[in-house]
């Protein structure tokens, strides 16, 4: 994902914004990390430069 | 709607979308899409998310009108297919999310559409209300569903399966997800004009 989606993303569960940690990227997209709910604290993953924002009761019910 | 109905809608995704752009063409055409995009007001580098963009085939006609595209779904394996067809990170932007729980913050977009999605989604008014919060006040909000069959053996498999829905349900739907201003347009093939249900509704200022 580009770093610019930041502006319009946001927690799917309380819609509050969202904090990003990148584990790798490359010169245009992060390609693995994390968003954290900076209300709620639940983490979102970024999975092969997809940010997952499925709330979690969804995410397991439904494999990468 | 149930949870197991819930997980039987997955399972359903992972393996209609094997032969969903196979078996598409004849319900949902490039024709009735060019038809439900005339009905939009979409100007170069307007901000359009598709909800439930599936294999890809609704985003691709969104691409081209305009080049800020955001296409989101909660299968990757229907994904995988629009990635092939267009790119897994330009010009269009992917998400994996829930269409009850959009992860945008409010007014993010100028259209939001979401073609051949509504039927699998447990509450629709829900995503609806979702849709318009994440759209521009005066930004359209284009909804294409499967209307109801008239053939009493499609109702049964129709009730049995997905939520299908006529123009009266869906005035229902949309006045209780807060829209005020919408009109729902019937298209499809010469064979079974009435197919699909598309409504266009105005976010309210």
């Amino acid at each position: 994902m580009k770093e610019n989606l930041m502006d319009i993303i946001c927690c799917p569960l309380d819609k509050h914004d969202l904090e990003l940690d990148v584990t790798e990227r490359d010169d245009e997209e992060i390609l693995a990390g994390t968003l954290t709910c900076t209300e709620c604290g639940e983490t979102y993953p970024i999975e092969d430069g997809i940010p997952n924002l499925l709330p979690p009761d969804m995410r397991d019910e439904a494999p990468a | 709607m149930a949870v197991q109905d819930k997980s039987r809608a997955r399972l359903f995704y992972k393996y209609l979308s094997k032969v969903y752009d196979q078996i598409n063409p004849f319900i949902w055409t490039e024709e009735m899409r060019a038809q439900a995009l005339g009905l939009l007001d979409i100007e170069d580098g307007d901000r359009v998310l598709d909800v439930g963009c599936g294999t890809g085939f609704g985003t691709e006609g969104i691409l081209q009108h305009t080049g800020n595209v955001h296409g989101l779904d909660q299968s990757v394996h229907q994904m995988e297919k629009a990635w092939a067809k267009l790119g897994k990170h330009d010009p269009v932007r992917f998400y994996r999310g829930d269409a009850q729980r959009l992860p945008f913050k409010d007014d993010t977009f100028d259209v939001v559409w979401s073609s051949g999605s509504i039927e699998y989604w447990p509450d629709p008014v829900e995503a609806l209300a979702e849709c318009r919060r994440v759209t521009e006040p005066g930004g359209q909000v284009l909804i294409v569903g499967p209307n109801y069959p008239s053939r009493a053996i499609f109702q049964k498999l129709a009730d049995a399966f997905m939520l299908f829905y006529d123009a009266e349900e869906a005035d229902r739907m949309f006045s209780e997800a807060g829209f005020e201003e919408f009109r729902h347009v019937t298209m499809g093939p010469s064979y079974s004009p009435e197919v699909a249900i598309t409504t266009v509704a105005e976010v309210p200022e």
